[in-house]
């Protein structure tokens, strides 16, 4: 018998550590937040989920040097500035610092095309004589060390209009020749490769910007603070795997201690860790099988989820008596715990229906590990665990507590003042019942959102509500589009309904104006006699605009910049960052700072092309929370239905489905009345929560409805009970006090729905009444 | 200046606003206001966008400004801290050639020549590090500007102030 047991134990490890070695050979990690996200329906949605980490806005990182004196902090920023062009994880680095070398020089003569000069001018005699007038007043002015290195080749200064173009209409103040906050700060923007939310990419990036901060001489003494949507996604990546380390600390010592003092056996702690084990092992590796890439957020929501399976052991652990064997308890046990098992799977069953990617994946991970847990529960721990067990039902101080809770009144009435409460309670609560924004649940300290803001106005960074879309088949439309929204929007930001914005086309104007102002350049003979016509009384050597000739004749004959060509220099980034193919079309995104008036805004781009529109993100995700939500509700309708049929089923009796489903419903109401009497807004994770608990509270008012007319047997469930109660609130009792949002509603809201199902399936089971009839 | 063929003659006023704030105001060839201030040059001509830009990206001005304010506020220990000072005396007649300490200014600017008599300066020379040479001519000797200069002759003329 004891060979048998060992043969067993160590079959069982060794199916656990097949299990353990499939899952670390195949198991995919991924971090996109996205698959978390519900599944966009409308096109706005459709960019927004597409925004959402690889738009250009969510790409920059804001960054502040501090310390020093002026001199100082400029000479560092311009070195970051200067390491980080060279780094391919940066696609764009601005801080103020003029560079006409953004065209490099073999993109040099294209000048002619992308400037707007050519639209409205051409380079006649006049023209050029005027030109040329002005360059000589400007030598003799304090301008003249600035431009006499460009004259020979740009008499035109059309670096000088492009670079004017290319910078952001709303810069910062500028000392030393970099961008300064008001309060002495430099600042300098970069814009990551990788996208917003991606934790690996953006991680990398910071670290490597900090490494380049650090090699700088004379870093030293200065403070770099860096933010950003991708810095948040770091910093929230990494509260959350911190806190949920902690707190999954404290938990498995307060279970580990809890577990030694219901059952006083440190064989049977470690014995009834197996089926758990079991069953997230048996979850993973259900989901390597399923998908291609398991989420990070999915195995640690699923492992507290998988929390509830604890339970199938603890249940088999109290229920045993003297001189009965382990296998025979369970036989008893057996079905009262399939169908609790059916019913949480059921509840689970939700998930997969929300439609999200993620959420899915959760249910996938939660039903498997819940019937393997619950199975091997059955048919493989009794078969391990000692011949004899101490009964729990001679527990001092149990069965006084029974007694206790039998003396409780239990009016039949009870339900009623209850529920009344539960809907005065909800329907007077303050503020919105909804929490459709999905940032409320962003976990990030006040003082950074607002160093955040700060550093976003000083900057004149791009807005992230508001994005400008256009779409069209090619990239050359798009282009064109763009380039009919841009007096558009000039006129709104006199209008003062806007304080700027980018555009594609201000980087690459379309092909069509290409060609048209490559059409008016002159050729060689014909510049050349309009140059020295020109020329005729001003004091500047005659070959000395050789250059210029050399590059216009270049721009006439070049073949036109597509952003394939332009991709090349470090402006084709810039570009690139705002022009993608998806699919079979192109997109244009381009940002916006300083919205004041959004309808004024739309309607003016509506108005210049019908293939553009601005894209409100807040409202678009807003809209996408409103349409999961509707899905989830839907998922838990039906799963409820579906539960009371199950567990109507399962009693083969109206009048017990009623006890056993009546508290839990009325619990599950009054968690959220009572959250929502504290001013919480209910969001998504609020509804996954309550669904737990309503599983949890299940499995109390199953065990509690049991009719069974021994006391020693009632104490046991109580024993069973309690010993559950206590995990679940330890478990989700610290996780309400998370400071993230998303780990606290879910702890907060499970460990008051585990407190309320089971006082209610107390105050509600038909128990008493017998007991007293006995 | 080696991009022209011929000495470029500008002629106006040079105010001093007190601080490091210059203005130069020029009446021909053509009108025009300059503005040294906080570190911003900026730039007014007649029926034209004022256009400004950083001091910074133009260190030969920054030179002249540390010079000129100086020299006016007659700090020496100023113009000590940014050049090194060498002063020829001849009688009543001085010049004083600064030469930038700063290496990245040095690499512009080549060096300040300023000649005066008695307590007035008479003419400043700044030699840029590319050849070119600007020349202003102070004071009274302003007025002895000839129609057609010539590079050599301005200097001679500037020099000859010693």
């Amino acid at each position: 018998m004891r060979g048998a047991r060992l043969g067993l134990l160590v079959a069982w490890i060794a199916v656990l550590a097949l299990l353990g070695v499939l899952v670390a050979t195949q198991l995919k990690v991924g971090t996109d937040l996205r698959s978390f996200m519900p599944a966009p329906t409308t096109p706005d949605q459709k960019l927004l989920m597409e925004q959402v980490g690889e738009g250009p806005g969510s790409r920059l990182l804001l960054v502040a040097i501090d310390g020093g004196d002026d001199a100082a902090k400029a000479s560092l920023s311009r070195g970051l500035a200067q390491a980080l062009r060279k780094d391919p994880a940066f696609t764009q680095v601005v801080n103020g610092d003029f560079d006409v070398g953004m065209l490099d020089s073999a993109l040099l003569p294209y000048r002619y095309l992308l400037s707007p000069t050519l639209d409205t001018e051409s380079f006649d005699e006049a023209y050029l004589a005027d030109q040329l007038q002005q360059r000589l007043d400007d030598l003799g002015s304090p301008a003249a060390t600035l431009l006499k290195g460009l004259l020979p080749r740009d008499p035109t200064l059309e670096t000088l209009k492009l670079a004017e173009r290319w910078t952001p209409v709303r810069s910062p103040e500028i000392r030393e020749g970099v961008w300064f906050s008001s309060r002495g700060e430099a600042l300098l923007l970069a814009q990551t490769r990788g996208a917003g939310f991606d934790p690996g990419a953006q991680e990398q990036a910071i670290g490597q910007l900090r490494a380049a901060f650090a090699a700088l001489p004379g870093s030293g003494g200065s403070h770099l603070t860096i933010t950003g949507p991708g810095y948040f996604t770091v910093m929230v990546n990494a509260q959350t795997r911190d806190e949920a380390d902690w707190i999954g600390r404290i938990s498995t010592i307060g279970f580990i201690v809890l577990m030694l003092a219901a059952y006083r056996s440190v064989s049977s702690l470690l014995l009834g860790a197996l089926p758990v084990a079991t069953g997230g092992l048996a979850g993973i590796a259900m989901l390597t099988v399923c998908f291609p890439e398991v989420h990070g957020i999915t195995l640690a929501f699923g492992f507290t989820l998988l929390g509830v399976a604890q339970e199938y052991p603890i249940r088999l652990l109290s229920h045993r008596r003297e001189g009965e064997s382990a296998v025979a308890s369970v036989r008893g046990l057996w079905p009262l715990l399939l169908t609790a098992i059916a019913s949480a799977c059921i509840a689970y069953l939700a998930f997969y229906a929300s439609g999200v990617g993620g959420l899915k994946q959760l249910a996938v991970f939660t039903i498997t590990g819940l019937l393997a847990a619950g199975f091997s529960t059955r048919y493989a721990l009794p078969y391990l665990l000692p011949e004899h067990a101490r009964d729990v039902a001679g527990m001092p101080g149990l069965a006084a507590f029974r007694t206790w809770l039998d003396a409780l009144p239990r009016p039949r009435w009870l339900p009623i003042p209850i529920a009344a409460a539960v809907v005065a309670m909800i329907a007077f609560a303050p503020g919105p019942f909804w929490q459709n924004d999905l940032s409320a649940l962003t976990p990030l300290p006040r003082d950074l959102l607002m160093t955040d803001a700060r550093l976003r106005g000083e900057l004149g960074a791009p807005d992230v509500r508001y994005l400008l879309v256009v779409q069209a088949k090619t990239a050359d439309a798009v282009l064109t589009a763009s380039a009919k929204l841009e007096p558009r929007l000039r006129e709104q930001v006199v209008a003062k309904a806007l304080d700027g914005f980018e555009l594609p086309s201000i980087y690459l104007p379309d092909l069509a104006t290409q060609r048209a102002r490559q059409a008016k350049l002159p050729d060689r003979p014909t510049l050349d006699a309009a140059l020295t016509a020109a020329l005729r009384g001003l004091p500047f050597r005659k070959d000395l605009f050789a250059p210029f000739v050399d590059d216009v004749e270049t721009a006439r004959t070049a073949p036109l910049l597509t952003p394939e060509m332009f991709a090349r220099s470090p402006l084709g980034q810039r570009l690139a960052a705002m022009l993608s193919a998806r699919g079979d079309h192109w997109v244009g995104l381009s940002t916006l700072s300083g919205v004041h008036d959004a309808a004024a805004v739309a309607a003016a781009v509506a108005s210049a092309d019908p293939s553009a529109r601005l894209l409100d993100l807040k409202e678009a995700s807003e809209s996408l929370v409103a349409a999961y939500r509707t899905r989830i509700l839907h998922a838990v309708l039906a799963a409820t239905l579906l539960l009371f049929v199950t567990i109507t089923l399962a009693l083969r009796s109206f009048r017990r489905a009623w006890h056993v489903l009546a508290p839990m419903t009325l619990a599950t109401f009054l968690v959220l009345a009572v959250e929502r009497m504290a001013g919480i807004p209910v969001s998504l994770f609020h509804l996954v929560a309550l669904i737990l608990a309503a599983g949890l509270g299940l499995h109390y008012a199953l065990f509690f409805e049991r009719d069974t007319g021994d006391p020693a047997e009632q104490r046991r469930t109580l024993h069973a009970t309690v010993v559950c109660v206590i995990a679940a609130l330890l478990v989700f009792g610290m996780l309400a006090w998370s400071s993230i949002p998303v780990l606290r509603a879910i702890g907060l809201t499970v460990a008051l729905g585990v407190g309320f199902h089971f006082c209610l399936s107390i105050l509600m089971a038909p128990h008493a009444r017998q007991d007293r009839l006995h | 200046m080696r991009v022209l063929d011929k000495p470029l003659v500008v002629s106006g006023e040079l105010a001093w606003l007190g601080g490091d704030r210059l203005e130069r105001r020029v009446e021909s060839p053509t009108k025009e206001v300059s503005t040294i201030a906080d570190g911003e040059v900026t730039q007014e001509r007649e029926g034209k966008k004022p256009r400004s830009f950083s001091l910074k990206r133009a260190p030969q001005l920054q030179v002249l400004l540390d010079s000129f304010v100086a020299l006016l506020a007659g700090d020496p220990s100023r113009l000590g801290q940014s050049f090194d000072v060498t002063l020829g005396r001849d009688a009543d007649r001085w010049r004083l050639t600064l030469t930038p300490r700063d290496a990245r200014i040095a690499k512009q600017i080549a060096g300040i020549h300023v000649y005066g008599t008695g307590q007035l300066a008479r003419c400043m020379r700044m030699d840029e590090s590319d050849g070119d040479t600007s020349i202003d001519l102070l004071g009274d000797l302003a007025a002895k500007m000839p129609a057609e200069p010539t590079r050599e002759g301005l200097i001679a003329q500037c020099g000859g102030a010693m």
